[in-house]
């Protein structure tokens, strides 16, 4: 774990769960797996607190706990997992882009609680709907199981581990700590729950113009006693999927700029059907024939068959080789190339990174090398067609930057410089590395400044707050307009000025912050798909 | 009977007659003989007069001396030449032998100097003279811009020594390469438009959109921004840089050996794109550009609470 990644979980778990987590949190990440009693005495907090804490980190899977030998539990932070908190608002708006307002709610839900019971969820989703829908609607309990369900077939979330039912009870002592096994094919299956019922409003203060939702009310608010059907079967989100689901999004972006739109709509409906087939760490999706391709597109578009054989022809030819043809049965058997697209993606951020930070001629001479592999001083002048001094001017700074890297090649065994060969090379990966490390010093640095910036006004947020409390319980009170308006007036001009560009800037701040997630994810995918190959 | 003897008084003993005899042979065949071939011809010669002979001739300078692979070649010197030489020794003439067998890519004085095995400071001598008689000149080398290399008055420089097009006068011609870069980018663009705006089927459409070299050299020359010329492989390295701008892609194609433009039964088509991806997240935020970013850190001089880059950005 850099610094830098320290620094950032250090952040989010203070603002998301507040001090006393991230204190914990950023011990366990920093020292690696721990027993209870040592993050005790290192971390100087009570017992109590320690346990509070990590009940909250492992609730929501980021912290794992193991039997070791000795009957001692330990526990382990895992970082890429605490990182992931950057993504919510990506897997949210992921959801609600799919399945609605219904599917958004859930996985938000399920995001903000770490584990939830389908009942539970469904409940709260439904009252939470209800709440935004007009007066006299309310959401029906099934549609919300119903959008529950189709997320759980399309896998975006999944079941949490169990603990492992014990056929025979063990006379001995029962283990210091429950292993938990998930079943490969239970992972995505729904219990069969018959949940009947409508969300349910908060009950509001207002009167109603009728007496007789006010007679109903009392008896909705009875709670039910019984005992919840699916007891112990957790849910979670399933990252993974939503991975799977943003690299799909970026390659058929990428054909969509490269080629046109038809060709975008034939990869996705590739990606669409490899979506379940192909595990989404593979370098290459499974064959489809272009008959199958063809039956799947859809509805909208009517191409014929000659037209989709000279498109995907035209997608196996092209240069960026993301599509290839591996067959001639079933009217051509098509791959999408998983690990070429996303090395592709990969070389695409660092080169636009090169060219925003230094100029385009230096992009010039970055693309340069990284086409050609290794290339000397003059001949990266010559083909670049860049006067002498300009180009070694660049060669240096990027040089500098890491972006470039020298391998030496000597003519002699005492290796003297006049007498060596000094080549030009881009490494991918270590550059893609040295990227994805700044890219996590800045989200730090933007966070830190959005914090500044809240608390550079603080007492005016404050003051804005308390205005709006008196306000509304004035309107609640029933006021004239003249008292509403004084106090409205409590909040000078300037003030208010100053509130909107304070609004302004930390929703710019925020944005930004998922712009570089943005590039995060391309570079971590094509890291791991890289690792996984080696 | 009395022994006749007789002795032959050959009427070319005279060795002015021997020297003609020489020259004659030399001017049936300019490309040199040797040795061998004046023994034939005057075979009644003794090989002591033939050298004293040939000796005056070379002295005099009418006739060259070469080496080849089967002995020594005697060569009828040009006239012109002879004249030229006429008041140098025989240094000079070394060294002038030396430049002139270098040919146009001329020769470094240092490679002069192993080559006649002189001093540097005879060496040195000898090219302010000859450069004085006009005979020879120094041009500057566009790779080392201090190496001087001589050649011949009348030779024009070889391309590898003055970078061919892109060089005029040892300077590097960074605007004219822009322009034609951008020339060659909006023509290949525009190509690339009028066939997606054709709406056919999709692989003549993207054959429409491809140039070969050919063409796009043809545009070049028929715009007249170019006051050199410039040929097919000049436009292809022009192509080239838009390649590595990332603005073009190229594939090569087998084509018959007739077609227009095919050079030994492939051609080059070049066809402009856009890039796969906007520009990536990291640059949108100031910290992507920053040049203090590795001195940045919070509670420092350089932090993100009072980077001044981040507040700039905010005011926008």
């Amino acid at each position: 774990m850099t610094q830098a990644e320290i620094k950032l979980c250090s952040l989010l778990l203070q603002e998301h769960f507040g001090e006393i987590v991230e204190k914990i949190g950023v011990h366990l990440i920093r020292t690696g797996s721990q027993p209870i009693r040592v993050i005790v005495h290192d971390t100087r907090t009570s017992l109590d607190q320690v346990k509070k804490a990590l009940c909250v980190l492992i609730q929501h899977n980021l912290v794992i706990y193991q039997v070791h030998r000795r009957g001692m539990v330990e526990y382990e932070a895992q970082c890429s997992r605490v990182l992931r908190m950057l993504r919510y608002p990506r897997y949210i708006y992921t959801a609600k882009t799919l399945y609605n307002d219904t599917g958004e709610l859930i996985v938000e839900e399920l995001l903000l609680n770490g584990k939830m019971t389908m009942s539970a969820l469904v409940k709260k989703v439904a009252d939470r709907l209800t709440e935004t829908m007009e007066d006299g609607k309310t959401m029906d309990y099934a549609e919300v199981s119903c959008t529950f369900v189709r997320l759980a077939d399309t896998h975006f979330v999944q079941r949490c581990p169990l603990v492992h039912a014990t056929e025979n009870s063990d006379p001995g002592p029962p283990p210091p700590a429950p292993t938990l096994v998930i079943n490969e094919k239970d992972m995505f299956l729904v219990p069969k729950l018959s949940l009947i019922g409508k969300g349910k409003r908060r009950r509001s203060s207002e009167d109603d113009a009728t007496g007789e939702p006010k007679a109903k009310r009392p008896k909705h608010t009875t709670d039910n006693k019984e005992p919840i059907p699916d007891d112990g079967i957790y849910w979670q989100a399933n990252l993974d999927r939503f991975h799977q689901h943003f690299r799909d999004q970026a390659i058929v972006s990428a054909v969509a700029n490269r080629m046109d739109q038809t060709s975008s709509e034939i990869v996705r409906t590739m990606l669409r059907m490899s979506e379940v087939t192909t595990p989404s760490s593979a370098p290459f999706t499974q064959p489809l024939s272009s008959n199958e391709i063809f039956r799947s597109l859809p509805v909208g578009y009517n191409i014929s068959k000659q037209v989709l054989d000279q498109y995907l022809t035209l997608l196996a030819d092209d240069p960026l080789e993301f599509v290839g043809k591996s067959g001639d049965s079933g009217g051509g058997m098509y791959i999408i190339n998983l690990h070429k697209a996303l090395g592709s993606l990969a070389t695409a951020s660092l080169e636009s990174v090169v060219q925003e930070r230094f100029g385009s001629r230096c992009a010039r001479i970055f693309r340069l090398v990284l086409q050609k592999k290794h290339l000397e001083q003059k001949q990266v002048e010559d083909f670049a067609m860049i006067p002498a001094k300009e180009a070694k001017d660049m060669l240096y700074k990027m040089l500098s930057e890491n972006f470039i890297s020298l391998q030496e090649i000597p003519k002699t065994p005492d290796h003297a410089p006049s007498r060596t060969f000094y080549l030009y090379t881009v490494n991918i990966l270590s550059a893609a590395r040295m990227l994805l490390h700044r890219c996590y010093k800045s989200i730090a640095n933007l966070i830190e400044r959005r914090q500044f910036e809240t608390k550079e006004n603080k007492r005016l947020l404050e003051k804005s707050q308390r205005v709006e409390a008196i306000i509304a319980s004035m309107q609640a009170t029933g006021a004239e307009a003249a008292q509403l308006q004084e106090i409205e007036e409590m909040i000078t001009a300037p003030e208010r000025q100053q509130l909107e560009t304070l609004k302004h800037n930390v929703n710019k701040l925020d944005a930004s912050e998922i712009q570089v997630d943005e590039t995060i994810f391309l570079l971590e995918s094509y890291i791991e798909s890289t690792m996984k190959r080696q | 009977m009395a022994e006749v003897k007789v002795k032959l008084q050959l009427p070319d003993a005279d060795p002015v007659e021997i020297e003609n005899r020489i020259i004659e042979l030399c001017h049936q065949f300019p490309h040199g003989i040797t040795d061998q071939v004046i023994q034939n011809e005057m075979p009644h010669i003794e090989a002591q007069q033939r050298a004293v002979a040939i000796n005056r001739l070379l002295s005099m300078g009418q006739l060259d001396l070469l080496r080849s692979n089967t002995g020594l070649l005697y060569r009828i010197k040009d006239s012109q030449n002879a004249g030229k030489m006429k008041g140098s020794d025989n240094q000079e003439k070394l060294v002038y032998q030396i430049i002139e067998d270098a040919g146009n890519k001329g020769i470094w004085s240092r490679d002069i100097r192993y080559k006649s095995n002189l001093p540097l400071t005879e060496i040195n001598k000898i090219l302010k003279n000859l450069e004085s008689k006009k005979l020879i000149k120094a041009v500057k080398s566009v790779a080392a811009s201090k190496k001087k290399v001589y050649m011949l008055y009348n030779l024009q420089p070889d391309r590898s020594v003055t970078g061919g097009a892109w060089y005029s006068d040892q300077d590097f011609e960074s605007e004219f390469v822009e322009v034609l870069n951008q020339q060659c980018f909006k023509f290949l663009q525009t190509k690339a438009e009028t066939a997606r705006e054709s709406k056919q089927n999709p692989m003549i459409q993207r054959n429409s959109s491809f140039a070969s070299s050919h063409e796009v050299w043809k545009y070049i020359c028929e715009l007249g921004i170019s006051k050199v010329e410039l040929s097919m492989e000049d436009i292809e390295t022009i192509l080239n840089t838009l390649i590595y701008d990332g603005k073009v892609e190229m594939t090569i194609i087998a084509a018959k050996e007739g077609t227009v433009g095919s050079v030994d039964g492939h051609m080059k088509l070049y066809r402009a794109v856009n890039p796969i991806i906007p520009p990536t997240g990291l640059v949108r935020a100031p910290c992507g550009l920053c040049p203090v970013f590795d001195d940045c850190h919070e509670g420092g001089e350089i932090s993100p609470s009072n980077c001044i880059y981040m507040t700039e950005w905010l005011e926008f």
